[in-house]
């Protein structure tokens, strides 16, 4: 309706915005894809697990943090507060599966996704129990003032967010297109007794799976927490909406994956701007996507429309 | 015979009727009761606690005082959990079975809403420390509060905004939460009555991290000012965005904002932001002592609630004591209407939490102060009340 009105640096400025959130679904939407491409079930603990490595990096962070030791002691311990919230995320979703789904693998479907829901109630009290309810602050590591582009603002930690979800979206389409494990991990996704057959570890395939899709998850946490704070429901919603990302893109698709996410950032930002949604509808924007995609096309925007019996 | 029966039936039912009309009688040996309605469970707990506490020390004053007419008083501590749906069972009990003759609480606005009635119509004086939504006093003769209302605060401040501090356009973020949306609406009415402009109003929901597309929108209209009447993590959130944003206005905010939490959230952003809150009351002995009597019995602090439960305690128990009076065969008789008109009449009470008066509806008469934040404290910079419609000063 007022989309003629928007002036151009406005414009550029929701899409800066929109990007960065889509970015970041994107990461979270991986490990809900790489998972249900190889198990065919939702990991609804994905959120909790990106919260506990999150934790781990914050924690680390936070007593190491100080400012007089200048910019690059705080640039080396803010990347080995991510990597030990990638290791700590990675461990962590092995351990669930192992614990919580590999003893149902074989039992109807809803059992494991009623074990992963369970799972993700027990690590957010956790989290409320041992860490407190209250948000806590992930300083930056460099200065976070914004820079000015055409009448627009970004900051660094947006840029660190694109350039990071980019490099990390890249890497694991090289994995999962290139290496032989990402072959394996194919295989295993298309049949798993044959793959097994022909000589790959089911079991460890499937341990790496949730590494990865867990560690990306911890990248997208720490990126979070920087500009939203750290508590132990940060998970929940932002694990929603990444699984609405995986299910737009078409799930168990690692290419939806990344574009339901910034689809799904874009017209959040958008549907407010130029639909003229209320700012507190925002939330339905996201689930209403979801209704039509699941109604009109439920294998996602990038997927062959095959029939599968579910 | 029969006649006989049917005229001492009716004696006997008269006489019924009379003793229930005129006072409620306490027989010697029991207790004047007086009830505390609010969570003591649950994630608001500790409201609560600290509050409940006070009122015991009032309680246990009273009685060492002498109590009324060497009757003593006991409290009844009733828990909501902070939820209407506990409110009200808890209230029937007060109520029916306690029979109590004052209720300090409850806490929750939503609560405090929904059990107001029900204290009218059982004529119990309730006094709530904490329940500042603006329709609370309203709901009946015997219902009181010894806390700020919202409405004051939005109102003052846009008065304030449009007279004294001159700013032509404000632009309102808010949360959809009663607090939030109560004093963004009261404040923009006000606002715009005073002949200011808002020229943008926009919302988030409770537990929104992110309010970049509110405050593109924001700069967009280029405001003067802008007006975040939120909790402090909301407030830490916008106040970083904004900046990051470049969105270079005012920032004013009400006393959601008084949290020294918001210096750990945001840090120097918090510097010179303009909020409202009560206004700062000289510090008095009678404070000192109550915090201190307070930390010696439970060891720890009692929050600013607590001392407007201890006040109102004290309100209510001292009306009782001045109102009640010895009858024959040595009851006490308390005369409900007596103490709720002995506490309407409440003006310049010393209590800990500062000087209480009542307006007519039983609202808190109060000063708004101006107040700002500077190097991680909190000042009060002018202190303002509301003489009818004008807005005046004091020095």
């Amino acid at each position: 309706m007022n989309l003629f009105n928007i002036p151009s640096n406005e414009l550029l400025q929701h899409l800066i915005n929109g990007l960065t959130l889509g970015a970041i679904y994107s990461l979270i939407a991986l490990g809900y894809t790489m998972v249900y491409g190889i198990l065919k079930f939702i990991n609804f603990a994905h959120g909790e697990i990106l919260m506990a490595g999150t934790y781990a990096g914050y924690y680390f962070y936070f007593f190491l943090y100080d400012p007089s030791k200048g910019a690059t002691y705080t640039i080396g311990i803010f990347i080995a507060a991510l990597l030990i919230a990638m290791t700590a995320s990675a461990l962590l979703g092995v351990i669930i599966e192992k614990f919580a789904y590999k003893p149902l693998r074989k039992a109807p479907r809803l059992a494991p996704l009623l074990s992963a829901i369970g799972v993700s109630i027990i690590l957010a009290n956790l989290a409320a129990l041992f860490f407190g309810t209250k948000s806590k602050k992930f300083e930056y590591p460099f200065d976070n003032s914004s820079m000015q582009i055409g009448g627009s603002s970004i900051t660094p930690n947006q840029l660190m967010i694109l350039a990071v979800g980019l490099i990390m979206m890249a890497g694991l389409k090289l994995f999962v297109d290139r290496s032989r494990l990402g072959k394996a991990m194919r295989a295993t996704s298309q049949n798993q007794p044959v793959a097994a057959l022909m000589g790959i570890n089911v079991n460890l395939i499937i341990s790496l799976t949730f590494a990865i899709g867990s560690a990306l998850a911890a990248v997208a946490g720490v990126l979070m927490a920087l500009e939203y704070k750290v508590y132990p429901t940060m998970g929940t919603m932002a694990g929603l909406k990444a699984f609405i990302a995986a299910v737009v893109g078409g799930i168990g698709n690692v290419n939806g994956a990344m574009l339901g996410g910034i689809i799904l950032g874009l017209l959040e930002t958008f549907g407010v701007v130029i639909l003229g949604i209320p700012q507190g509808l925002k939330d339905t924007i996201a689930f209403t996507v979801l209704i039509l995609i699941l109604l009109l096309r439920p294998s996602g925007i990038l997927m062959k429309n095959i029939r599968e019996k579910v | 015979m029969k006649k006989l029966l049917a005229v001492l039936f009716s004696l006997m039912l008269l006489s019924l009727f009379a003793c229930g009309k005129e006072s409620d009688v306490i027989k010697s040996g029991e207790t004047i009761k007086i009830g505390f309605l609010g969570p003591m469970t649950g994630d608001a707990g500790n409201y609560g606690k600290l509050m409940s506490q006070s009122v015991k020390i009032a309680v246990e004053e009273f009685n060492a005082a002498g109590g009324a007419e060497g009757f003593n008083a006991e409290l009844i501590v009733e828990d909501t959990e902070g939820k209407v749906e506990k409110g009200n069972p808890a209230i029937e009990k007060l109520a029916g079975v306690d029979k109590v003759f004052g209720i300090v609480g409850a806490v929750f606005s939503s609560v405090s809403l929904a059990v107001a009635p029900k204290a009218e119509a059982a004529k119990i004086v309730m006094i709530s420390p904490s329940s500042t939504h603006k329709d609370l006093p309203d709901k009946g003769k015997f219902i009181f509060r010894d806390v700020m209302s919202d409405a004051l605060q939005a109102i003052v401040f846009g008065k304030y905004l449009a007279k004294i501090d001159n700013v032509k356009t404000v632009a309102i973020l808010y949360v959809k939460n009663d607090y939030s949306q109560g004093l963004a609406m009261d404040f923009k009415a006000q606002y715009e009555k005073e002949g200011g402009k808002v020229v943008a109003v926009e919302t988030a929901l409770q537990g929104d991290k992110d309010f970049k597309t509110q405050l593109t929108k924001i700069k967009g209209t280029n405001p003067e000012a802008l007006y975040i009447p939120n909790y402090v993590a909301e407030i830490a959130q916008i106040l970083e965005q904004a900046k990051q944003l470049g969105l270079k206005t005012k920032i004013y905010s009400a006393d959601g904002f008084s949290n020294p939490q918001i210096f750990e959230l945001a840090g120097d952003l918090s510097n010179g932001v303009i909020y409202t809150q009560a206004a700062e009351q000289p510090a008095s002995q009678i404070k000192k002592d109550f915090e201190a009597k307070y930390q010696a019995k439970w060891g720890e602090k009692p929050d600013a609630f607590s001392l407007n439960a201890y006040d109102g305690a004290k309100i209510i128990l001292n009306a009782i004591k001045t109102t009640s009076s010895k009858g024959m065969s040595g009851v006490l008789k308390v005369d409900r209407d007596k103490v709720r008109d002995f506490v309407a009449k409440t003006k310049d009470y010393d209590g800990a939490s500062g000087k209480i008066t009542f307006t007519e509806n039983g609202d808190l008469v109060v000063n708004i102060g101006i107040y700002t934040a500077e190097n991680k404290k909190f000042k009060q910079l002018k202190m303002f009340k509301l003489d009818g419609e004008k807005l005046v000063e004091i020095k």
